[in-house]
């Protein structure tokens, strides 16, 4: 059948012309020649451009397809291949630091917003991850949870579900012949935290509310207090991520020595506005000297000399080391932070792993990141109101 | 958890801004500042603080505030006292009206010692920091009242308080007694010693207001049921 619009099919029901055989053209022809002799208006119907506009909103992020994003990576490669000879380096060792050197180098930017200053990176970071077109040329999907809307989420439920189903059949099989023991074969995990609902939701390239996460991870829960669950041990640990000891991000300053071989080290602190450096010798005297002068001197307040032992009372040293500190900006309270925090960390390279982890847990090498609030408008300070009128 | 590990530990604001809220991730914990606790090997320790030692070597800690250092001296408890104490962010005023305080007390107990008799001696208390804790024990109430309303009437309900509205409470009325009922001649550091010495021994004002609180809790029993948590 021709492709018709809606008026010329009405035609065609109200006089009859579905035979294999008819055409339009019986309608139309005069009627004279034997047709029906309809006239067929075709008007230029005027229509506003608001119907014309598209609605770009239902249209939803832009899809890419596989073989554009093919293009850019190639694209990409040859880019750097050009970059490196650009800047004199070997095109095969180009790492991404050394492009972001380069760009940065070739078009500097002065914008606040980095994300607005010019980059080049791989598409995969560029293009968000999309999922590839999930029916067939007949228009039926491939997955069998398509028309749930969250396929991938579903599934994985599923699946899971799946898993408790199968340990308890395991467990049945073994009550049945008597060997059947109720804390036996844990899923023991490590130090590791489960997938944030950002990380799961990157994980199945789908987006999901915060309750469907919250019935993933109660499943997940409830699959590891079952017994026999240890099967299922690398299906768990997909999702979960490894979370290592904070002790080991500390930046530990080299201990040198100088001229009369005394040991000493070097480190600098900074809170609110103060900013300070500290030199930590291991002489023995216990001599504080602060931009030349006296700590007694400097600060006449007991709580801030109280500040200063802190770090050395703590670990019991307070006789041992000389100390040679500068400070400078912010108030009496935000210098003695700022030192305090410079001689915790010049203690660390005095002593042990251990030690510098007590000293981290008693919260002495976290710079405090509290800062003045600032003054908002519409409001007398950062949260006094103006005096409320009522008229 | 926030978006990511890396963003949990910069200085974090928050997406919907409460009226409270810290320059800290929630992720971070506190501080623990005495040297003991660092000092007990793994035998001695129950699996809950093994369970907290193990949270603490992989969570971030927060810094130690200005007030705090691990000295023996440093008690929690003034600490607080000496903050309800301040007013426009004095400390330094506030900590020496305190350590005023204390020396006043200790003058006055010693005084008193050397006053009497050999058998009343060793029941005269001269620490002014057992002193200090035993006065604010004394003060705390027991029971708070609540205003509930109910069936257009609002009732003072008794109902339970917790340990820190307890010490909240009696340092809040320590505090408020010494400012306004003494005379304009008076220090607030020897007010302050002489409500501490009366609370001490359970007479003065505090206490009689912390009886007064506890009458009328008794009195308002009947009401104890419209209490729903």
């Amino acid at each position: 059948m021709e492709a018709t619009n809606i008026k010329t099919r009405k035609l065609r029901t109200m006089y009859g012309g579905f035979h294999p055989n008819s055409s339009n053209m019986r309608l139309y022809a005069k009627r004279k020649e034997g047709a029906q002799g309809l006239v067929l208006l075709s008007r230029q119907v005027c229509v506003s451009s608001a119907l014309c506009r598209k609605n770009l909103a239902a249209a939803g992020p832009e899809k890419f397809t596989l073989e554009y994003i093919q293009k850019q990576v190639e694209e990409y490669e040859i880019g750097k291949r050009h970059l490196a000879n650009m800047m004199g380096e070997d095109p095969e060792n180009f790492t991404q630091e050394d492009i972001d050197k380069s760009i940065a180098y070739l078009f500097p930017s002065g914008l606040f917003e980095k994300r607005a200053r010019p980059l080049m990176k791989h598409p995969d970071e560029i293009f968000p991850k999309q999922r590839a077109v999930q029916w067939g040329a007949d228009g039926r999907p491939f997955h069998f949870l398509f028309y749930t809307g969250k396929q991938s989420y579903y599934s994985l439920m599923h699946d899971l579900y799946g898993k408790i189903l199968k340990i308890e059949k395991h467990q049945d099989r073994l009550r049945a012949k008597g060997l059947f023991s109720q804390d036996a074969q844990l899923i023991s995990l490590g130090p590791s935290r489960w997938l944030t609902k950002e990380e799961l939701e990157l994980l199945l390239v789908e987006t999901i509310s915060t309750h469907d996460y919250d019935r993933f991870i109660k499943l997940m829960e409830r699959m590891l207090v079952m017994p026999y669950s240890s099967t299922e041990e690398e299906f768990v640990q997909r999702y979960r991520r490894q979370l290592e000891a904070q002790s080991m991000k500390q930046m530990v300053p080299p201990l040198e020595k100088d001229e009369n071989g005394v040991a000493f080290s070097t480190a600098e602190g900074r809170r609110k506005t103060s900013d300070s450096s500290v030199i930590l010798r291991d002489c023995g005297s216990g001599h504080i000297t602060i931009n030349g002068q006296d700590y007694l001197q400097y600060f006449p307040v007991l709580q801030d000399r109280e500040q200063l032992m802190f770090p050395l009372q703590f670990m019991g040293v307070l006789g041992r080391f000389n100390l040679e500190c500068t400070v400078s900006g912010g108030g009496r309270s935000s210098q003695a932070g700022a030192l305090r925090l410079a001689i915790s960390r010049a203690l660390l390279s005095f002593l042990s792993e251990g030690d510098g982890e007590a000293m981290r847990q008693a919260g002495l090498l976290t710079p405090d990141p509290r800062v003045r609030e600032r003054k908002k408008p519409g409001q007398e300070g950062a949260r006094r109101k103006f005096t409320w009128k009522k008229r | 958890m926030a978006a990511s590990i890396s963003g949990l530990l910069k200085p974090w604001t928050p997406r919907v801004f409460l009226v409270r809220w810290s320059r800290y991730n929630p992720y971070y914990l506190e501080p623990e500042v005495s040297k003991e606790a660092y000092s007990q090997p793994e035998t001695e320790l129950s699996a809950e603080e093994k369970e907290q030692r193990e949270l603490k070597a992989l969570r971030p800690i927060k810094a130690a505030t200005s007030g705090v250092t691990s000295s023996v001296f440093d008690d929690p408890v003034i600490s607080k006292f000496i903050n309800m104490m301040m007013k426009h962010g004095n400390k330094v005023l506030a900590r020496e009206i305190m350590t005023q305080t204390l020396e006043n007390i200790k003058k006055k107990q010693v005084e008193k010692y050397h006053k009497a008799s050999e058998g009343e001696r060793e029941a005269i208390e001269c620490n002014p920091y057992t002193i200090f804790h035993q006065a604010l024990e004394n003060c705390k109430p027991v029971v708070g009242l609540a205003s509930i309303q109910k069936g257009g009437k609002y009732y003072q309900v008794p109902i339970p308080l917790t340990d820190n509205r307890r010490r909240f409470l009696a340092m809040k009325w320590m505090i408020t007694e010494c400012q306004d009922n003494k005379h304009r001649r008076t220090h607030m550091y020897e007010k302050l010693s002489q409500e501490l010495l009366a609370a001490f021994g359970k007479e003065g004002n505090v206490i009689k207001k912390k009886y007064e609180l506890h009458k009328m809790a008794e009195a308002n029993r009947a009401y104890a049921h419209y209490r729903w948590w």
